[in-house]
């Protein structure tokens, strides 16, 4: 699948910006199943400065600095990306979730010990009771982990309503379980804290999803903005992507941009500028397929 | 508690016998006294000591704290309203170390200080470490210490901490053991150097005789470590300390050693990133800044990448630090090496890193983040303090047989549910040293902190440093934020020691580079307020005092007509309501007039200016001198009296020693400061007030009074004018020569016309300027359009007055007002870095 991909943040301030700094993390990442054909990012007033590297997740980061007086700031992010099929895993050859809980304590040889970064509380993710016995539910002895991942993520699509307005960023996840309620940012944090919770390694995925749907479905949830799902290890299997607000596993439908503990280490915009008064915000995203490609026959949520 | 109650010696009858009558406690290592009596390398100073006499020894008690006093050696303690400046402690004892001792002590902080950079290192790094199990991943992973943003930045020689403190304290077999690192912003070392200054003073004798080595060696050394750092080698870089401002528990500090080691003292604010390049803001534009001392905890260095809550740091320093354009010290992320559950690793680590043993072992520490340690800290909760594993500077241990049972339980529950987050480490029983407690010596629990710089190809560790005591001789809690004092440590040296001057230590001279362009714009704008708020408090007191001598003294016998005119002129100046003018209870008056003088809150009353002069002055006091220092200081105590019985008596004597005081503050401000763009700030601010406040009081003054003359003897006095008056016109008061004198006259120093002209040359001389509203480059220097009032000027107003056409007076002063406040507006807007930066 080839898409065509455009993600556009506006600011517009009330009082002049003198400056601004901001770190950009909305370049695509390359996997095996995503190449990144092309990609650029453009800024309205132009920066005085821009560099890139590589973070400590592996993704993208642009820093750039605006050094003019400015009221307004456009960031546009295009790019052409190629989207492969991913492997598919049976959900009921996978290990049992204790067992994978097991290797995860202490596992210190490489694929293991990048995965135990994901296994401990971050910046928005605290683990704790609560999330552990809302998983459990699904976590039952034994069963294998994908297929209880499964269910978790199919319950938190059944029991919580998408609702913009409801949380914000700094919502706790508490209140979010509680209230049944929340974004794709929200359901993402609450099934890695349920994750965590019981053992278990689990990263945020930042990205986007197709914006128009196949003619005769109805539009995924999430698709107006930056989307966000998550992954959670396996041994022997790597990692396995969950999206709980659309109740799918990802495949050729997404687009992965980054990766990180929690919605902190990726946020795709983050900025300081120096000026004294408020500002609007304004996100519009597309993706959209460009050449008519054969869609690979997978089975699609009904919604 | 178990303090010895035996009476010290019998004063009268030879030197008293202190050490004699000292009593360590029992099973306890005492640094004094042994089963043998006094240790060897005590004994010198023991006898010169007690020849001294109790009541000279108490007499240099009194001396010593004076002098921390004056020099407002303070130190803030937090959550504790009166916690701000809170005179520094310290003992008249110092804490003895023979040289033998010392070298073991120096070669296990070298070695620890190259073990610890070497763990960063790796994990900022390859990470082999935890590839190869010998650090569990939990450690890092779930260390909030650990900071991501910093993985793979290239440090200045691969080193990490260039500034290592360590806790010291002795168990009672003799052995030191080292109970915590200090890594990423090591306090203390200007508090040490105070405490030798101030101990050299008062014991200069036993001092010297003691051959104690000297500490400016290593300052001189760290300095030079420091300049080394600079990017490219750049020769005479521009080193700044960065410190999070006067609410900081060491700020005293901050100041101090940015002036002792001839640094900018700066704020997060003082600083901004072009270019991934830092910057100072300074009056005369941006200045490239090389090496950042910083006392900014790590994850509040840079909002853009750590913390984006934090005001202190500065957005995008990181991205700098990676570009290779400035090096922070001690490197970000370095606090990763204060977690006490690193102290359980440290001995293996050793071994694997170094193949040698640590030379001082580490207190016995737990980390339950392993299975099997765990098990023990639960097991043997009534022997051990839990400790947070990762930080959490501000929490206390547990000590597991004082808990309650709910209490116990809990802290069970929590150890289980995040096992990682906590250490359980050996209860030490800390050795003792004397210390002075009126008339004999206490033994009191003491933690030393020793410090090591690092340079390019050596080591330098501090021959001394910061021994703190606990605060009650029983109390198993060292900890200043609890009220411990402090000791100086005598490093005694085998030979004699050469003389070597702690002000100007050998090398290059310290603190003669500074640039007199590098103000950074905070300091201008903190000046210029500090001449506004003095200037403003003057008034304030004048105005104050012009009242209270007409409701209490009977002898000044201006008449109920004045009085009647005085408050109107308070009621328009907005300080009093209108009820209470006319038929009024004389109670309510003074009660109002008491809150005028008392309030610490009401704005415009005296003690609220007093305590906004000295917090604004607080945050500049790296640019004043210890005697100015001493002076505010001495204005806060003055203003701190309370009204008692006789209300209006004390508030008067208030206010004249209040008047008395800032006297001293502008004497010294004209006197000694340096006449640089800070003066002139500081100045410009005191000008600009003074003519304002006397544009106000004027037309306040009659708007009250339209006949007027009951009101022009009060305003000659508030105006400071009465002396002058008398000498040029006699007691005759009339409007036109009052006016004339306040207003237009060129040679009264208190008039307005004098304040316009000072103010012209002031701004004449200021730089251009370098920053504006807009970010843009800044239309061109501040101008005063005003004109100034001519006597023919004043004699037109006068005639009009007197003819009951009082509106063009009123409109001139009102004028003049509004003038004076869009030049202030105009300084801001050109001078000082208006807004903080805040998340996008």
């Amino acid at each position: 699948m080839l898409y065509r991909l455009s993600h556009v943040t506006s600011y517009e301030y009330y009082e002049p910006v003198s400056i601004s700094h901001h770190a950009l993390r909305l370049q695509p990442r390359q996997f095996s199943f995503q190449e990144c054909r092309a990609h650029q990012i453009t800024l309205d007033p132009a920066p005085s400065s821009e560099h890139f590297f590589t973070d400590y997740h592996g993704n993208h980061v642009a820093t750039v600095t605006i050094e003019s007086a400015h009221r307004q700031l456009t960031i546009r992010s295009a790019g052409v990306m190629e989207i492969f099929p991913r492997q598919r895993v049976q959900p009921l050859e996978t290990p049992a979730w204790e067992q994978v809980r097991d290797l995860s304590r202490g596992g210190q040889l490489g694929a293991a010990l990048e995965a135990s970064e994901f296994l401990f509380d971050s910046h928005y993710i605290r683990t704790g009771d609560d999330f552990a016995d809302y998983a459990k539910t699904s976590f039952t002895k034994g069963r294998p982990i994908l297929d209880a991942a499964l269910e978790l993520t199919a319950r938190i699509y059944k029991e919580f309503t998408f609702d913009p307005k409801v949380t914000t960023i700094a919502t706790p996840l508490g209140e979010v379980l509680q209230k049944r309620r929340g974004v794709c940012q929200d359901f993402a944090h609450l099934q890695i804290a349920c994750l965590r919770s019981l053992g278990l390694a689990a990263r945020y995925v930042s990205g986007y999803i197709e914006t128009i749907p196949p003619p005769g479905k109805s539009k995924l949830a999430g698709a107006d903005a930056s989307h966000a799902w998550v992954s959670i290890f396996c041994h022997g299997y790597g990692w396995i992507d969950l999206d709980p607000t659309n109740n799918l596993i990802p495949s050729t439908q997404h687009i992965t941009v980054a990766l990180g503990r929690d919605y902190a280490d990726v946020s795709p915009v983050r900025g300081v500028i120096v000026g004294s008064g408020e500002h609007e915000l304004k996100v519009a995203v597309d993706m959209e397929p460009i050449a008519d490609d054969a869609r690979p026959s997978e089975s699609r949520p009904s919604q | 508690m178990n303090c010895p109650s035996q009476p010290a010696a019998i004063p009268n009858s030879g030197p008293p016998r202190l050490f004699a009558a000292y009593q360590p406690l029992p099973k306890i290592y005492d640094e004094s006294v042994g089963t043998q009596g006094i240790r060897p390398h005590w004994k010198a100073f023991a006898s010169a000591f007690e020849k001294l006499g109790l009541d000279e020894l108490n007499a240099r008690w009194e001396n010593g704290r004076k002098v921390i006093r004056e020099h407002g050696v303070t130190y803030n303690v937090y959550g504790d309203p009166q916690g701000m400046d809170r005179p520094w402690e310290l003992d008249t004892v110092p804490l003895l170390i023979s040289s033998d001792e010392w070298r073991s002590i120096e070669e296990g902080l070298v070695q620890r200080a190259r073990l610890i950079n070497l763990v960063l290192q790796d994990i900022y790094g390859p990470q082999q470490l935890l590839r190869s199990g010998l650090i569990p991943p939990a450690l890092i992973f779930a260390n909030p210490a650990f900071l991501r943003p910093c993985h793979g930045i290239k440090v200045p020689d691969n080193w990490y901490v260039h500034l290592h403190a360590c806790d010291l304290a002795r168990s009672p077999d003799g052995k030191w053991w080292i109970l915590a690192d200090r890594t990423q912003a090591p306090s203390g070392t200007g508090y040490a150097l105070e405490n030798r200054i101030v101990l050299s003073r008062i014991l200069p004798e036993e001092f010297r005789d003691c051959n104690v080595q000297r500490l400016a060696r290593f300052f001189s050394f760290q300095r030079e470590a420091l300049n080394r750092l600079a990017p490219r080698h750049r020769q005479n870089p521009n080193i700044v300390l960065l410190t999070p401002g006067p609410h900081n528990e060491t700020y005293f500090e901050h100041a101090y050693l940015a002036s002792y080691l001839g640094f900018t003292l700066v704020e997060g604010g003082d600083l901004t990133v072009r270019d991934r390049t830092v910057y100072l803001k300074t009056l005369e534009g941006l200045q490239r800044v090389d090496v950042i001392l910083r006392r900014v905890d790590d994850t509040f260095c840079d909002p853009l990448e750590l913390r984006n809550d934090s005001f202190l740091g500065v957005p995008g320093l990181l991205d700098s630090v990676r570009a290779g354009n400035v090096t922070v010290s001690n490197a970000l992320g370095s606090s990763l090496m204060e977690s006490s559950a690193f102290l359980a690793f440290l001995p293996t680590l050793c071994q694997h890193l170094l193949g040698e043993e640590l030379k001082i072992p580490s207190v016995a520490t737990w980390w339950c983040g392993q299975a099997e340690e765990q098990k023990y800290v639960l097991q043997n909760l009534d022997k051990i303090v839990v400790k947070p594993a990762f930080g959490g500077v501000l929490r206390f241990p547990f000590f597991g047989r004082n808990l309650a049972l709910q209490d116990r339980e809990d802290l069970v529950d929590a150890i289980t549910a995040r096992p990682f987050e906590y250490v359980g480490q050996e209860q030490v029983a800390f050795s003792t040293a004397p210390a002075w407690a009126q008339n004999e010596l206490e033994p009191r629990g003491v933690v030393v902190r020793a410090y090591v710089s690092v340079g390019q190809d050596s080591c330098s560790v501090m021959p001394g440093g910061l021994a703190r005591i606990s605060s009650r001789s029983g109390d198993p809690v060292v900890s200043m934020q609890r009220g411990g004092g402090s000791k100086d440590i005598w490093v005694l040296s085998d030979n004699p020691v050469e003389q070597l001057t702690l002000l100007l230590p050998s090398g290059q001279p310290i603190g003669a580079v500074r640039n007199a362009a590098e103000l950074p714009s905070r300091v201008a704008d903190n000046l210029f307020w500090l001449g506004r708020y003095a200037e403003r408090l003057e008034n304030a007191l004048r105005l104050m005092r012009c009242v209270i001598t007409r409701l209490s003294d009977e002898s000044v016998s201006h008449g109920q007509n004045e009085f009647t005119v005085i408050l109107q002129m308070l009621v328009i100046l907005e300080r009093i309501p209108r009820r209470l003018v006319g038929r009024v209870a004389y109670k309510e008056l003074e009660h109002e007039l008491m809150q005028l003088v008392y309030s610490s809150t009401r704005p415009g009353a005296i003690r609220e200016l007093v305590l906004r002069m000295r917090q604004i002055a607080s945050t500049v006091r790296d640019r004043f001198s210890a005697d100015t220092w001493r002076i505010l200081n001495q204005l806060q105590l003055d203003s701190r009296s309370r009204p008692g019985r006789l209300p209006l008596a004390n508030a008067l004597a208030l206010i004249n020693t209040s008047i008395i005081d800032l006297a001293a503050f502008s004497g010294m401000e004209m006197e000694n400061m340096t006449r640089g763009h800070g003066w002139r700030f500081l100045d410009l601010g005191r000008r600009l007030e003074r003519a304002s406040n006397l544009a106000e009081t004027c037309r306040a003054a009659f708007m009250a009074d339209r006949t007027p003359s009951p009101v022009l003897w009060p305003l000659l006095e508030i105006a400071d004018s009465t002396m002058t008056y008398r000498r040029r016109y006699f007691a005759q008061v009339q409007l036109q020569p009052v006016l004339d004198l306040l207003l237009a006259d060129q040679g009264n120093p208190r008039s307005l016309v004098f304040q316009i002209h000072a103010l012209k040359s002031h701004l004449a001389n200021l730089p251009k300027p370098s920053l504006s509203r807009t970010g843009s480059e800044s239309e061109g220097k501040p101008i005063l359009p005003l004109k100034e009032p001519s006597c023919a000027a004043i004699e037109i107003l006068t005639k009009q007055f007197l003819e009951q056409r009082r509106e063009p007076l009123y409109a001139f002063l009102k004028e003049i007002e509004t003038e004076l406040s869009s030049l202030s507006d105009h300084l801001t807007a050109s001078y000082f870095s208006l807004s903080l930066p805040r998340m996008n």
